[in-house]
This record gives C-alpha cells, structure tokens and sequence, in this order.
C-alpha cells in the first residue's frame, strides 16, 4: 500500500482547497484518501481517541449487516438488482459529489447506505429510470436541502420511496416478480405480495416461506432471515440501539394481538407473527427506523418512536387503502423525532431547570 | 413618479408570494395548471384593487376600532361580485376553482396590504400599490401554474383554445406534480431560485444578503453558490 501512500502525497498539493489546481474537486480527493487509509486532519485539541472511527465505519458496518439481504435478493430475483443498486449510487453519487462541490465541504458516507437501501425497497420489476429518478428526489429534497448529512428530517431513501410511489401509481403497482422468476424456477412471472394476499383474499402465506423469502415483494424485504442476523449484528456492533426495533417490532406484536383477538376485526387486522415476518416491517425496523439521524436521540425517546411506529404500521396495514404501512409510519415518526426528544428532555430536566 | 414606484415594488421587490410568502392558501391549491393560477389571479387582482381604492377612500371615517370588521365587509362584497360575474361570464373556469373564489375574503394579501397600505395612504397611490401587488401575485401563480402543468400533465392550455400537447413527446407525465405535495415542491424550487437571484444581483452590488428569516433556510446554502 505504500505506492498509494506516495500516490496520495504527490496528488496533495494539487488539491489543495486554496492553492491547488483541482481545488474544485478537493471533496473527491478527500474521500478517496479517506477510503483507502485514514482523514489527513487530526483533531489538534484533547482529549484524544487513538481510534480512526468516524461515519466511515458506522456506515460500512450497515452495508456489511445488509449484504444477505443483497445476497438473497439476487438469488431470488436476479442480477437485475445489482444494475439497480449500481444505478441508485450512480446517481445518488452525482447529486452527492456536486453537492459537496458546491458547499465546499467533503462528501459524507451516508449516501453509501441511502444508495444502497433505496433499491432494496422497490419491486423487483422497478425500471431503471425510476430507481434514478427515486433516488435523486430522495437526496436532494430528501437530504441536500436540509442541509446534507445530519441534518436531514426525513429518512432519504423512504422520502424517495414515497415520490415514485405517488409519482409513478401505475409503474409501482402493476406487478410483483415472483421469486426466482428469472431462472423459470417459479409457476407464475408475477404473483401478489403476502400482505396484498391477505388483504384481498385473506390468504396467509406460511410462515416458513416468509422466513426464507420465498415470497414477492419488495427486492431486500423478502428474505427474513438475513434481516435479523443483520440486524443481531448492528446491535452487537453498537451501530444501533436496541430499543428502536425491539420497542417497535414489540408494539406491532401487542396492537395485531390486541387486533386480532376482537372478533370485528378479525379479518381486518393480521395475526402478529404474519405481521412480523410478512413485508417490509423487519426491514423498516432494523434498517431505516434506527437511522441515527432521523429517529431520537435519547432512550426514553427511542421506545416511544419504536411505540408508535408500531401503532402506526398495524393502523395503516389493518384499515387504510394501502397494503404496507412501514414507510408511511416511519416518515411520519420522523418528522416527530425532535419533538420526542425535546418533552422528553424538558419532562427530564424540570426539575433541575425549575429548582 | 411616485404612482411608478409603487406600482413596480408589487411586482418584484416585495413580491406577494416570492418575498414576503403571504397567501399560500390559493398559491398552493390552485395552481395544478396556468389557465388555473391565471384565472385565480386576476380575480384577486381585481378584488385587491377596488377594494384597496374603496378603503383608501373611507380611510379617516372608520374607527380604528372597528376598522377589520369594515375592511372585511368591503372586500367580501366586491369578492361576491367577482364570484358571481365568474360564474356568468366564465362559468367552466368558476366550476374548476370552486371554493377558493369565496376564500379570497380571508386572502392575507388582500387584507394586509388594506391594514398596511390602503389605511394610512391618498387612493391614487393605493390603487398603484393594489394593482402592483395584484400583478405581481398573478405572474408568480401563472409561473407556478406553467411549470406544475408542464411536467404534471404535459399540457399547456390557455382558455381552452391555445393549446399545446406534450403527450406526443412523453410517455409518462408526473402526476406528482398536480397533487399537493407537488405544489409545496415547485414553490419550494422557486423560491430558492429567487433567492439565488437576488443573492446573486446583492453581490454585484456589494450588498451582504440574507434570506427572509421566516424561511429558515441556513444550512441549505444554495443560493450562495458562485460566492
């Protein structure tokens, strides 16, 4: 590796934000540096941490927990779905780099994992320009107005997510991919989801196929299994809090049982193991609902969001026109984040504020 | 030169909707195509100037006291006139804007630019003002109308008879830009356009220039690109 090293010393000079020929493309050279070893600048004041952690390794260790999914995804649907995550960072990357150009400032790895789980969230059939199109609303109102990474209200890949979904009606709903469609594997091309399955002929798919992921729906959502060994992992590796998506997958569990066991609703409101391991629920949860950014910050304020997120999905799944019920919940959750964090912390510090 | 000035003011500098982001209510609802955002504009032209000359007129017998109870009477009654002539004379467009014609009663324009302008200033100036305002509002909805339409529909129609079809080209139209999410999308553009716009007139005069702070718009710096 020391080649690059030089490499990357050599190049220095003419990126240098004020002097340097490149000194547009300064954000670009940064993070190249950044992928291959570690930023050039040290924090110059203590305390020090001798540990080069930065977004960099939070954000790798999502891709990593996702890669079964990814992995399933071509299994089951093709290698159509890595010309989808290619496009989704192709052009994610461009709004990305031209923002950072822009404002001057260095290109943050959060839109490794946005580009990564905007296509994991569409139907397998999703056209390429949609999934560029998708992705590019997404960032840039989802994420570049706000103000870039850290900033953002709203989960990007769920705001882009809900743009083709109202934008392109006839597109994102004419038809699910069965699994393994595209090896002839499959009796049909295109079948139901299992949620769609229940709604409208109160059909529930066995529970070992949804397990597995023998089922349609959206490309990363199927496969189950390798969404919680994800999503065991993220926990393990402290990426992500463990309250979000045990808080919310529990209150999905109470508010179907409690649904379900009224005799009115019955055939409305899914039993709560379909409701776990059918759609994008588990996904939702492990995946998008723990965004650091956009869910809050303190604890009490996490089991509260994972609460009504729960409450939300079984409501929107259960009695609205829509199948699935994750995005919509998580989105508007998201716009009460901060609201969450700031009673709680005003319920927490009265005392020390009044007194 | 005076009657110049605040005729022109209306229709940039204190633009309704660009600079000081009143009347959302109709700006946002109404615009789903030109003929649209047109045809609401020039209604509340209308009411904006009789009703700004009217006022202006009455302005040192009304009890301060009493004077928005008044200021609403007069607007409401020139609002009835102008929903009835609509339905007389342009009956297809009065169907398509159905309730927001009575809503221009409480339209913020209409009665701030009575509290602020009409009540304290001579009726010539206030019927510049009311006409520059009523302009004004009129291109930003037509501007609005144009573009949501466009990329909505792909249609361009001006009371039905100069038309102007892109279905031949396009395949897929974005309804998204007709529904309502679309409306706070496109204004949202806009306004940081215009904002970049004067960011940019701000620089080369050698003027420091700041977004209106009711549009907290700090981290998205896009209109100081170029700085």
């Amino acid at each position: 590796m020391k080649w690059l090293l030089k490499l990357f010393d050599a190049m220095r000079p003419m990126f240098d934000e004020k002097k340097g020929v490149f000194r547009l493309f300064t954000p670009i050279f940064e993070t190249a540096e950044n992928i291959f070893f570690y930023p050039a600048d040290r924090t110059k004041a203590f305390p020090h941490v001798r540990d080069p952690l930065d977004l960099k390794r939070y954000m790798g260790t999502v891709i990593v927990a996702m890669f079964p999914c990814v992995a399933a995804a071509v299994y089951y649907f093709g290698p159509r779905v890595l010309a989808m995550i290619l496009m989704s960072y192709v052009v994610g990357g461009i709004v990305e780099v031209s923002f950072a150009i822009i404002r001057k400032g260095e290109i943050h790895e959060g839109f490794f994992v946005t580009g990564m789980i905007f296509p994991l969230v569409l139907p397998p059939s999703t056209p390429l320009w949609v999934v560029g199109v998708g992705i590019f609303f997404g960032t840039f109102f989802g994420k570049e107005v706000f103000g870039g990474t850290g900033r953002n209200i709203f989960n990007p890949a769920l705001v882009g997510r809900i743009f083709v979904t109202i934008a392109f009606p006839t597109i994102m709903t004419s038809g699910w991919d069965a699994p393994g469609a595209w090896r002839g594997v499959a009796d049909a091309v295109a079948t139901a989801t299992p949620m769609a399955l229940f709604k409208t002929q109160h059909v529930l798919t066995p529970w070992f196929d949804l397990l597995i992921g023998n089922t349609a729906g959206s490309i990363g959502e199927t496969f189950h299994l390798g969404i919680i060994l994800g999503g065991i992992y993220l926990i393990y590796a402290k990426v992500c809090d463990w309250r979000i998506p045990a808080f919310y997958l529990g209150s999905v569990v109470l508010f179907s049982a409690l649904g379900s066991s009224v005799p009115a609703l019955e055939a409305k409101v899914a039993p709560p193991l379909f409701q776990l391991l059918g759609g994008g629920l588990l996904f939702g949860a492990m995946f998008m609902a723990t965004d650091p950014v956009t869910s809050p910050s303190t604890k009490v304020g996490k089991w509260l969001f994972g609460v009504f997120c729960g409450l939300l999905t079984v409501l929107i799944r259960s009695f609205s026109g829509y199948v699935e019920g994750v995005m919509f919940s998580i989105v508007i959750m998201n716009a009460f984040a901060p609201l969450i964090d700031h009673v709680v912390l005003a319920v927490k510090y009265k005392e020390a504020r009044t007194g | 030169m005076k009657f110049a000035k605040e005729l022109i003011k209306g229709l940039w500098k204190e633009n309704p909707i660009f600079r000081l982001v009143l009347g959302m209510c109709p700006t946002l609802a109404v615009t789903t195509s030109l003929e649209n955002g047109l045809g609401m504009g020039i209604a509340a032209t209308f009411v904006l100037v009789c009703s700004n000359m009217v006022i202006s007129a009455v302005r040192n017998v009304i009890p301060s006291k009493v004077r928005i109870p008044c200021y609403i009477v007069i607007i409401a009654s020139f609002v009835t006139m102008v929903d009835l002539l609509m339905n007389a004379f342009a009956h297809q467009l009065h169907a398509k804007l159905g309730i927001f014609i009575p809503l221009i009663v409480v339209n913020c324009i209409i009665l701030g630019r009575a509290e602020a302008y009409a009540s304290k200033n001579p009726i010539r100036l206030s019927m510049a003002d009311g006409l520059g305002m009523g302009i004004g509002f009129t291109m930003a909805l037509a501007l609005l109308g144009t573009v949501r339409e466009i990329i909505g529909s792909g249609t361009l129609t001006l009371w039905g008879s100069i038309g102007w079809n892109l279905g031949a080209y396009v395949d897929q139209s974005l309804i998204f830009m007709i529904l309502p999410p679309g409306g706070f999308v496109t204004l949202g553009c806009l306004l940081a356009l215009m904002n970049h716009i004067q960011s940019t007139i701000a620089r080369r005069n050698k003027q420091v220039f700041e977004p209106p702070r009711a549009m907290d718009c700090r981290h998205c710096i896009i209109c100081k690109w170029g700085e």
